[in-house]
């Protein structure tokens, strides 16, 4: 059973003296560190910025931060220390967005929407960007991040997914997509929480008798060019989906790969469409409304393979 | 002051002197932040001459005191500095502006020896140095944090988080020095008040003490007498003149020499030109 996100950081700070937490009002996420090694726990308060330079001097010093703050807080607000401190700057701090990824604040309105999280962060030279879909893949891509010497950022995005398989039967490489369903007719990526939608589309497009291949990329930075590709000749149609512009995003990522290899294979990147999604309602509703859903991937394979 | 403390001074007053020719020649008569760079020539020359431990053999020492130059445009005076102290040749600091230097426009720790940080946009390094001075606290060593700021590098917010964080978290170990020019692209006062400015960092949490950024033996006295408080971190506050040794660009934030001004400056030096 997957661990929890402050009781692998524990365990690798028991492994790794060089590990310490920084929150950014956040302090639930590094309690069990805190408690263990109270030294290594820093609490800074409200102040993204501060965070990120804080931690910045923290690895200078030989530290591995991991710093924590709400996703669309601690990729927005701390841009440019992330961009100069950590990515120009060479240190070795893992951001953690800790709460809050793409729209799952939906209700809290547009300021708390982290609709730029992959984009921003994808940017910055020399950053690894990871968006695990469950709890899985979040612990494996902290041990992951955790043997690198380099920037990093994983959106704590995953819930529980009908994956169907046990952990000890899942396999995770950093920069590798994870394949969840096989199939031959069109290829959906899915990425933190959407990888859900993509896996009952899966099912939605099995009764209509089409064979969907279903990865999570948990990755989006290295992305992984061979798997997109590979699709992209394997399959008659690929479907991004995530909460996120699609520019820049995933969508944006892989249409990339696409078009720099000349794939003509057809793509929809579905997810926010250039807007923000400034509505009241549920989680379940944005998506609903903006078509960010298993029904919307039905729908858009539906028209494109008649 | 008694004799090796005047002997100190003058030798740390001279080296001061020496930043500055280098700083002048550094800029030539190319664009180039001279005035931030000699106004903060004298606190310089005190930090890597005497107070700080630094090995110009080994720049990244595990024991070495740390300097961050949160103002970074004003890195002339930082190279030079460290040319002097031995981290690398005089004559490398004027290759600052050919293909590939290790000298850079703004202070770049992928290429210098002896910069921690690499600055250049504003408001960055106390932040990072309270995190270098966290860091050393982890590892129960004694080494120290200088931070210099530019006055006008105050208005940006980001430095008000970073001085509450300091103190809110004890950190002895960091010193900040304010080099207080009163002057950004103008005059810092009328652009955005800073006063009152020692009261700002009182308030945050800080020791404070305001000098002369320019009395040597002041300069001495303040840095010995760091932590100013056990448990708080010490904030210098340094009334400096930007441009300070060189007539013609007191209070210019960029001014360019040319041929005869460049010469008038380095004579003002003391140089033989």
């Amino acid at each position: 059973m997957a661990k929890s996100f402050s009781e692998v950081l524990l365990e690798l700070a028991i492994d790794d003296p060089r590990i310490c937490g920084v929150s950014c009002d956040c302090w639930g996420f590094i309690a069990p560190l805190a408690q263990r090694f109270p030294e290594r726990a820093v609490e800074l308060g409200i102040a993204e910025q501060n965070l990120i330079g804080v931690s910045a001097g923290l690895a200078l010093r030989g530290k591995m931060p991991f710093a924590i703050g709400m996703n669309p807080f601690v990729t927005m607000r701390c841009f440019e220390q992330i961009r100069t401190d950590l990515g120009y700057g060479c240190k070795n701090v893992k951001v953690i967005g800790g709460y809050g990824s793409g729209l799952m604040y939906a209700g809290w309105g547009c300021t708390h929407h982290a609709m730029e999280e992959i984009g921003l962060m994808r940017l910055i030279p020399t950053m690894i960007v990871l968006m695990p879909s469950d709890a899985y893949e979040t612990e494996q891509a902290m041990r992951a991040v955790a043997k690198m010497d380099c920037p990093a950022y994983i959106a704590l995005a995953g819930g529980a997914l009908p994956v169907g398989k046990p952990e000890s039967e899942r396999s995770f490489e950093l920069g590798k997509a994870s394949l969840l369903r096989d199939g031959n007719d069109v290829t959906i990526f899915g990425t933190g929480a959407t990888v859900g939608d993509a896996l009952k589309a899966y099912d939605m497009l099995a009764e209509k008798n089409i064979s969907a291949r279903v990865y999570s990329m948990h990755t989006i930075k290295p992305i992984d060019s061979e798997t997109i590709l590979k699709s992209a000749k394997e399959t008659d149609l690929i479907i991004t989906i995530e909460e996120h512009t699609v520019i820049g995003g995933l969508g944006g990522a892989v249409a990339e790969v696409l078009a720099d290899a000349g794939a003509g294979t057809p793509l929809k990147r579905l997810g926010l469409q250039d807007v923000f999604a400034c509505m009241v309602g549920s989680h379940q509703d944005i998506k609903n409304r903006f078509g960010i859903t298993s029904e919307a991937i039905v729908d858009t394979v539906s028209q494109i393979l008649k | 002051m008694d004799k090796n403390c005047q002997d100190l001074v003058t030798e740390l007053q001279e080296k001061a002197r020496n930043i500055r020719v280098l700083v002048v020649k550094i800029a030539g008569m190319s664009d180039c932040h001279t005035g931030g760079s000699l106004s903060m020539a004298d606190m310089l020359s005190a930090l890597y001459f005497h107070t700080m431990k630094v090995d110009p053999e080994n720049p990244l020492w595990d024991g070495r005191d740390y300097f961050i130059l949160s103002k970074g445009h004003t890195v002339p005076a930082l190279d030079a500095a460290l040319a002097l102290r031995g981290f690398f040749p005089e004559e490398v600091v004027t290759t600052h502006l050919e293909l590939d230097s290790i000298i850079s426009g703004h202070a770049c720790a992928r290429e210098t020896p002896g910069i921690d940080v690499s600055t250049g946009s504003l408001g960055h390094g106390l932040s990072i140095g309270v995190g270098t001075a966290l860091g050393i606290r982890m590892d129960k060593a004694s080494n120290r944090v200088f931070v210099m700021l530019g006055d006008g590098e105050l208005q940006e917010g980001s430095n008000w988080e970073s001085a509450m964080s300091a103190s809110h978290h004890k950190l002895d170990n960091l010193v900040v020095i304010v080099d207080r020019n009163r002057y950004q692209t103008g005059p810092t006062e009328e652009m955005m008040s800073l006063e009152p400015l020692a009261d700002k960092w009182k308030s945050f949490g800080w020791a404070v003490k305001t000098i002369d950024g320019h009395d040597m033996g002041q300069i001495v006295d303040t840095l010995e007498s760091i932590p100013f408080e056990s448990g708080r971190p010490s904030a210098i506050i340094a009334e400096t003149i930007k441009g300070k040794g060189v007539s013609s660009i007191v209070n210019h934030h960029m001014a360019r020499f040319n041929e005869e001004s460049l010469k008038e400056a380095l004579r003002e030096l003391g140089e033989e030109v």
